[in-house]
């Protein structure tokens, strides 16, 4: 092709009009209705689409840290312990998990999360943490009777 | 799926009975632990797609105690939709016409409106006192802890424990008590 000025370098799109149509419908062959099969209307969507995919994107990632948070503070109440106290308590004790790692914890390995909660509740205690008082009579098991301060 | 595996399935995904005594109860602070059991908020396993709310037994709505002056200024808006259909309720106005609107209504608003909350509802059963029909109590398993301490009352103090009970000083014979 020979673009005698940069006004035609623009015009000339792409290849062939067909194909350049079937990239965008391609994107669009999941949608309902005109905008399936129109292609001006299937080119607005199509933008609306991509847009809407970018920030779910960023999206999808704070409502799986919402839906973790709520499992794992769900999960650390049955205990006692509410979730700053626990995640708070986990990082004194140098245990860094992460809530996803946590809320997988608490679903399927249920005994491991509660020695977790114990071992929190018993930091809470020895960092002198509002709110939570009493000592579990778990220490005894899992050694925690000695735990010092930092 | 062994038998084992399908035992726990049922045991995880089962709904429990709660059971949750308003006496003297913030009605505003009780819905949001109510509505936590409600919608399975205090479960491992939450999702909000997933139907793993518990049923909640209100007993004693009747006795709920509202903060400060909430019974004379709280009002409860309504409209039939026809012209001149709006009414305002007070609080006590309500209490007096059903005992278990106040507390019904408060678990009602402490929940996101969807499309799921009017199901939701449906797992809530109030009483105005302790009088719970056997169908239902035989289904409670579990006790909601309330949210503040009952207070003792001084005319449910019986006379023996108060005249026993250590005073600091006695009043003067001449001293006259209103």
């Amino acid at each position: 092709m020979v673009f005698t000025s940069a006004a035609l370098f623009v015009r000339a799109r792409g290849p062939d009009e067909f194909w350049r149509k079937r990239r965008v419908f391609k994107l669009a062959a999941h949608f309902h209705g005109r905008p399936r099969n129109v292609y001006t209307f299937a080119v607005r969507a199509v933008h609306r689409a991509l847009v809407y995919a970018t920030k779910g994107r960023k999206l999808k990632k704070l409502d799986m840290a919402e839906l973790w948070k709520t499992r794992v503070s769900a999960s650390a109440e049955q205990y006692g312990v509410s979730f700053d106290a626990f995640k708070n308590s986990l990082l004194k004790s140098n245990i860094l998990l992460n809530k996803k790692m946590l809320a997988d914890l608490a679903i399927w390995e249920p005994r491991s999360f509660e020695a977790l909660a114990q071992l929190s509740r018993e930091r809470a205690v020895v960092e002198g943490m509002p709110g939570i008082q009493e000592r579990s009579v778990m220490n005894q098991v899992y050694g925690l009777k000695n735990l010092l301060k930092k | 799926m062994s038998i084992l595996k399908r035992t726990q399935q049922w045991a995880t995904f089962a709904r429990t009975w709660h059971i949750y005594d308003c006496t003297w109860q913030n009605p505003f602070d009780s819905a949001k632990v109510v509505k936590n059991h409600l919608m399975g908020l205090h479960k491992p396993i939450y999702h909000p797609m997933n139907d793993c709310g518990d049923h909640v037994v209100l007993i004693n709505t009747g006795e709920i105690a509202l903060p400060g002056d909430e019974w004379i200024k709280r009002v409860y808006f309504h409209h039939t939709g026809y012209p001149g259909g709006a009414s305002w309720t007070l609080a006590w106005q309500l209490h007096e016409k059903d005992p278990t609107m106040v507390m019904k209504k408060a678990v009602y608003a402490a929940m996101k409106g969807n499309l799921q909350r009017r199901h939701t509802m449906q797992r809530l059963h109030l009483f105005p006192d302790d009088k719970v029909p056997e169908e239902i109590l035989g289904n409670v398993t579990s006790q909601i802890k309330q949210t503040r301490v009952v207070p003792k009352r001084l005319d449910h103090i019986d006379k023996e424990t108060l005249e026993n009970f250590p005073a600091i000083m006695d009043y003067p014979k001449d001293y006259v008590l209103r």
